[in-house]
């Protein structure tokens, strides 16, 4: 926060401010009381004697904003004491209980909600009197409703959470779950809000005090200020409202300012998205060739992303990733989580996220290389040439479209149809996937479709425009296992009548073993092995996916304890120096550590392993290479 | 949609009540902070008097029966009369000064959600650009800025000393169509700043958020293109929120309209509530607050509508 | 009137935890004005016990409403009728004096490793705050030893106790939610998908430590996620959940090798096997079920069996009539009309009758194509 240089002005102005609050007298070089009698000196601009002028009565305009600043930070305490000891308890209480008393609750609090806050003052200032503290009072019991809102919609979803069920189920009570475990997570957000919401109601004081029902008439309140300027600012100049509109408006903007800061430093950064596109810069070639067989359909050399991180060096998401696939043919891609399998695919697209980007290798396309292609080209291949399945299906649905729209989308992009003709062929594509009354599901939203339905759009789609690619990521990962059997059972039937090539990205062996004929093992960013499917699973040549078969709870026998892979999966910012794998490897040696392996060519097929061609290591016949332990 | 319509129009009634039940209480509250008919018979009032004016109000009656009383002759459109000036109506009064005030908001609103909208699809396209860059420190500076601040210096620059148009006073739409737009130009384009920027704010991180979802990442994996990915899949779902935002806005300018209103001079519902408040006027505030509520009623509404339209999942749910 | 022991003594005789017919609704969201929906029935007469010292697995795909059922065992949602007893207790009605004492017997371990654990807190405050809560021990010297022997105990190094949960994987999470649930000693411990989230090769580690506890503690588990090749790795008994019914019970192995369910053998035939000549045979099982139907929602079921638009064996009474549980050959129970109807299998497995069926089926098939083609 302290690097934002706007924040650290907002700072300075808040030290200004708290002093003037506290000791005025310090700063200010007049009596702010004090008119001149002589009548002489009124409406001057600045001068040595009155640093910014006077007003029409000639007291001094910097004296009275000094002291004005008193004014403020009472109505911000006042209002804010009230609006955040009445809303954060009922918040917590409403967002608690759910059911039809948080329902009450906060339809009641709608309703205060809705009024507009000055309204709700004057009635406070009606029934009380006009001044500055009953207005106050007012702004504050306002301002209260949106800290009911915040806190009762942070409650809501805390209270989801399972740590509040875990903290039930250990016995502590609900008091002591609301105020140690719910409230410190609610603190951010609080402080943010409370933040933005002083602004406003020093908005809203000097707005009731500019109408002549907050603070008294001779207070050097910045608001009063301008009610006194106002009869007078068009004969004698603006200069009457600046200095106490100044001092107002500096104030509620460091308010905003350091809210936004705040927000910045715990909240993600929505500086980057689906559109950034990061700057072009030079792709180092790959150091390999592609191989020229005609079948292949995609090929990757070579391929190193990077993402630059905010505090630290950049850190290598892919190293040296290389692999083609051919048509009709289906490429399993499988590895654990932050292994960079999804990532390679993006990047193969062009759809690296921002801020990261390519920064060597090559990719072709059939014939063409499109490593450096423009976002424009790649229109033309996404969708058409190369269709694209995701894990979430309902989330990569539009929710505000219909899924007819969406199905259609690539068809009038691609290929040019019309309405009518792209309808039609939609329903087609529909009922292809086993969807059934497509038509009627053409005119439904995705909320409307089950997970299972939803992933046979998602098919549909990529299948539109009979690509020549399907790259299907973790396609049957969040379905019932039920489920997955259906949808890769599609894939495979849909393969087989056009000779498509198929990436099938999973973390499943199982699924691997039933779909794939070529399989590329991947782990910390790197291909670590290649092969036959029958290579990978009865004669690996890798030590990791060796352990990955074993720790399979399938391949287990007995009743002992299941074989596992000591220590954790690395995250990219902690990449071991040498093969990524040794630390949790049992074949590990001094030369495994010292360097990255290079990746091995072994008739057509890839291994990073310095010892795989050691005589004597054979895992196939090796035994375990996972540790049977606790 | 018609079903869904018909049930958001429905749900406004317990609003209006709750408005209606607040707007009461207030009367309540006031009478015990100090009794309404001393003010009205003024210093040194007969005995007579107060009990004549107690008599009228009705305020001897138990508290029940009296809220029924007010609250039928509310319905009949009665919204009793001024304590000040016990001829005055304050349906005429409110009649009187409704029209400025409602034109002034109008037209902000109109101003300040065309132009906000349109900023906030502008900051989206190229987050960290130019453009981005420029409209968000002005949107963080028109935001801290009261409208009767950004008034008072229209006031000065554009008709004192560039003589454009008229510093104050209010030109009915009856007199003259260009003379009322003349009039109003200046204090709605003050009070539409604000919106304007709130608006695009709320629209600029909803678009970022609507950007960075799964949905537009997998329609650019079909080839769907810049101007298609913003205008189809981002902006219908970046909206929703939105138009709640604006919702609260369109409140909160009613409110904000009084100070506007009395920097140009403009004799609406702003000086009226004042001089109430300063009179202990109670009846009046009254009445601005039961026209207030309905206007937000008719705004809410207006704002369930559109996300129903916006929304498929919630017009659906509920019809 | 007696007050409930609540396990005070310290030897169980029999099960100690009965669940009995137990029924769980959820009232569908109602409005401030307006009607609410008809209430979805997440669990329909559930019932199952697990012995001291013995793991029960649960096991059932989204919407089964396994999660309901621990989430029913724990007190965190209300049930709609049956009963469920601790060491012969009936605890669903457990006083508030006696809460703590109902929580310090049963403990959890629940899925998701982020969301699991509080953020803002150490290690020392989630393992710790159930000591000082159960045992009065307050936050020290003595009471981080007790903490280190519990983090010894899940195999991380005791340096654990600074860190927060940010600071730590996902399976060092989950090892920290075992510790959380075993600070109190408890009789029971469900794991309610603990170990779904996690990678394989994590995955593994992890079971290995529940394994380990038991062993060393004697403590049972409720073991719920929808791997069965994990549950059965686990379990010594097997529930499988399907729509809210508890659809085959029994011996863990036994039901893995001889399901007496349809449901049943169709998850077993739905698990991928990581290697490709067994896959193989594991696809044609499980393209012998009916694919493309869509369960039934929980918010509308059928009158008749929920499974029966899914099966291939499915009969007529099945549409019309949930059966009752039924005797079966590994020790449980199983709610099929096959076993007191149609080919009346009587407690055996349904393997072969499917494999029948689906033969004659493809022959059928077969010979209709053949048709077509000839005329």
């Amino acid at each position: 926060m302290l690097r934002n240089p706007l924040a650290l002005l907002s700072m300075v102005w808040f030290v200004i401010l708290v002093v003037s609050w506290l000791r005025p007298e310090l700063l200010a070089t007049h009596d702010p009381f004090q008119q001149d009698v002589s009548l002489q000196r009124l409406f001057e601009g600045p001068s040595s004697d009155h640093w910014l002028g006077t007003d029409g009565l000639g007291r001094d305009h910097y004296s009275r904003v000094i002291f004005g600043a008193g004014f403020a930070f009472r109505s911000v305490f006042i209002a804010m004491t009230i609006a955040l000891g009445v809303g954060v308890p009922i918040g917590l209480f409403a967002g608690w209980r759910g059911g039809r008393v948080d329902r009450a609750i906060i339809w009641v609090n709608d309703v205060f909600f809705s009024l507009p806050i000055i309204l709700l003052a004057m009635a406070v200032i009606i029934i009380l009197s006009p001044s500055l503290t009953n207005a106050m009072i007012g702004v504050g019991i306002a301002m209260s409703t949106r800290f009911v809102r915040l806190t009762r919609g942070v409650t809501l979803a805390e209270k989801e959470e399972l740590y509040v069920d875990a903290a039930r189920i250990t016995g502590i009570s609900v008091p002591r779950i609301l105020i140690r475990y719910i409230a410190p997570n609610l603190l951010s957000s609080l402080i943010v809000q409370a933040a933005i919401i002083s602004g406003a109601v020093i908005l809203i004081g000097a707005t009731l005090s500019f109408l002549g029902i907050g603070a008294s008439l001779d207070d050097p309140d910045w608001g009063v200020m301008l009610n006194r300027a106002r009869p007078d600012f068009r004969r004698e100049g603006i200069w009457q409202i600046v200095p106490s509109g100044g001092a107002l408006v500096l104030t509620v903007l460091s308010f905003n300012l350091l809210g936004d800061a705040i927000r910045d430093s715990i909240g993600r950064d929505a500086s980057s998205n689906a559109l950034t596109v990061t700057k072009r810069a030079s792709v180092t070639p790959a150091s390999t060739e592609h191989l020229t067989d005609d079948d292949i359909v995609l090929s990757v050399r070579d391929m190193d992303v990077e993402f630059p991180s905010p505090n630290g060096p950049v850190s290598a998401i892919l190293n040296g990733v290389s692999f083609e696939v051919r048509a009709g043919e289906t490429l399993g891609v499988v590895g654990e989580s932050g292994s960079g399998k999804s990532m390679t695919m993006l990047s193969a697209l062009g759809l690296t996220p921002a801020p990261g980007r390519m920064t060597r290798g090559s990719v072709r396309f059939a014939d063409e290389d499109v490593t450096n292609l423009t976002e424009r080209d790649w229109l033309r291949l996404r969708g058409k040439e190369i269709g694209v399945i995701f894990q979430e299906p309902i989330a990569v649905l539009n929710p505000a479209m219909k899924v007819g729209a969406q199905i259609m989308e690539p068809l009038r992009i691609h290929l040019g149809m019309g309405k009518a003709e792209a309808r039609k062929r939609a329903a087609e594509l529909l009922a292809e996937v086993r969807v059934p009354d497509p038509e009627r599901r053409l005119d439904q939203y995705p909320h409307e479709f089950s997970g299972g339905m939803a992933q046979r759009v998602g098919i549909a789609m990529a299948l539109a425009c009979e690509p020549k690619l399907l790259i299907a990521d973790e396609p049957s990962t969040a379905l019932d296992v039920t489920v997955q059997g259906q949808i890769l059972d599609l894939l495979a039937e849909i393969q087989s009548r056009r000779n498509m090539a198929i990436i099938l990205i999973t973390h499943d062996l199982g699924v691997i073993a039933e779909a794939a004929d070529r399989v590329l093992v991947m782990y910390g960013g790197q291909v670590m092995e290649t092969g036959s499917a029958e290579d990978i699973f009865f004669r690996p040549k890798h030590p990791y996916t060796k352990a990955l078969l074993d720790t399979m709870p399938q391949n287990h026998a007995g009743d002992g304890d299941l074989a596992v892979i000591a220590g954790i999966v690395p995250q990219p910012n902690a990449w071991p120096a040498g093969c990524r794998f040794a630390p949790r490897c049992v074949h590990a040696t001094e030369a495994c550590v010292s360097a990255i392996p290079p990746l091995l060519t072994v008739d057509a097929d890839h291994v990073r392993c310095v010892r795989f061609d050691e005589p004597g290591f054979d895992l196939a016949h090796g035994g375990s290479t996972a540790e049977v332990s606790a | 949609m018609a079903k869904y319509i018909g049930s958001r129009l429905l749900a406004t009634i317990p609003l209006v009540f709750a408005v209606l039940v607040i707007t009461f209480l207030i009367a309540v509250a006031v009478e015990a902070n100090g009794s309404i008919a001393t003010q009205i018979c003024g210093e040194g009032a007969t005995p007579e008097c107060i009990g004549a004016i107690e008599e009228e109000l009705g305020l001897n009656e138990p508290i029940v029966s009296r809220f029924f009383s007010w609250f039928g002759g509310v319905l009949s459109g009665d919204l009793g009369s001024s304590l000040v000036n016990q001829n005055t109506s304050v349906g005429e009064l409110i009649g009187e000064r409704i029209w400025p005030t409602l034109s002034i908001v109008g037209f902000s609103l109109l101003i300040g959600v065309t132009l906000g909208l349109l900023f906030g699809v502008l900051g989206a396209i190229r987050p960290g650009g130019f453009a981005d860059r420029s409209i968000s420190v002005g949107a963080a500076g028109v935001i801290a800025a009261p409208g009767f601040i950004i008034g008072m210096l229209l006031s000065w620059g554009i008709a004192v000393e560039l003589g454009w148009l008229d510093p104050v006073g209010y030109v009915s739409l009856g007199e003259s169509f260009t003379g009322w737009l003349k009039s109003i130009t200046l204090p709605s384009i003050a009070l539409s700043l604000p919106t304007l920027a709130i608006v695009q704010r709320q629209l600029r991180s909803s678009m970022a958020n609507a950007l960075q979802s799964r949905y537009v990442l997998a329609a650019r994996a079909r080839g769907v293109s810049r101007p298609s990915l913003i205008s189809r899949h981002a902006l219908p779902n970046a909206l929703i929120p939105t138009v709640t935002v604006i919702g609260f806005r369109a409140a909160a300018a009613i409110g904000l309209t009084t100070a506007v209103e009395i920097v140009f001079g403009i004799r609406g519902m702003g000086e009226m509530l004042v001089t109430a408040i300063i009179s202990r006027n109670v009846t009046v505030l009254q009445g601005g607050m039961i026209v207030v509520g309905l206007v937000v009623a008719a705004v809410n509404l207006l704002v369930d509508i559109s996300y129903g339209f916006l929304n498929p999942k919630v017009r659906l749910d509920r019809d | 009137m007696t007050e409930p022991s609540l396990l005070r003594s310290q030897a169980v005789d029999g099960p100690l935890l009965e669940v009995d017919d137990l029924h769980v609704q959820f009232a569908g969201r109602g409005r401030l004005f307006g009607t609410s929906p008809p209430p979805v029935r997440a669990v329909n007469g559930v019932s199952f016990s697990i012995a001291p010292e013995r793991t029960f697995g649960l096991v059932g795909e989204s919407g089964s409403g396994k999660s309901t059922i621990a989430r029913a065992i724990l007190q965190l949602v209300d049930i709609a009728s049956g009963t469920i007893r601790l060491g012969g207790d009936d605890v669903t009605q457990v006083q508030r004096k006696d809460e703590l004492k109902f929580r310090k017997n049963v403990q959890a371990v629940l899925q998701d490793p982020f969301s699991s654990l509080n953020q803002v807190h150490q290690t020392r405050t989630i393992v710790g705050d159930g000591i000082t809560r159960h045992y009065g021990l307050k936050p020290g010297a003595n009471r981080d030893e007790r903490i280190g022997r519990l983090l010894d105990a899940v195999g991380l190094s005791r340096e654990f106790i600074d860190r927060y949960p940010y600071e730590m994987s996902g399976g060092q999470r989950q090892r920290i939610s075992i510790a959380r649930a075993l600070a109190v000693e408890p009789r029971l411990i469900i794991a309610d998908e603990a170990t779904s989230a996690l990678d394989v090769s994590i995955q593994s580690q992890v079971i290995n430590v529940l394994r380990q506890i038991q062993d060393d503690s004697g403590v049972s588990f409720l073991f719920i996620a929808h791997d069965l090749e994990v549950v059965k790795h686990v379990s010594h008994d097997l529930g499988v959940m399907y729509l809210g019914y508890l659809v085959e019970k029994g011996d863990a192995n036994a039901i893995y090798d001889a399901p007496t369910h349809p449901y049943t053998e169709m998850l077993i035939a739905s698990i991928p096997m990581p290697d490709p000549v067994v896959q193989a045979g594991r696809r044609e099982l499980r393209q012998s079920f009916d694919n493309d139907a869509e369960p039934p929602s929980p918010a509308n079921l059928p009158p008749g069996c929920p499974f029966e638009n899914r099966c291939p064996v499915a009969m007529d009474i099945c549409r019309e009539v949930m059966p009752d549980p039924t005797p079966a050959h590994h020790g449980g129970d199983v709610r099929c009309h096959l076993h007191t109807s149609g080919p009346e299998l009587a407690g055996e497995s349904v393997v072969e009758f499917i494999k029948t069926k689906a033969e004659s089926r493809m022959a059928g098939s077969q010979r209709s194509q053949d048709k077509s083609l000839t005329s």
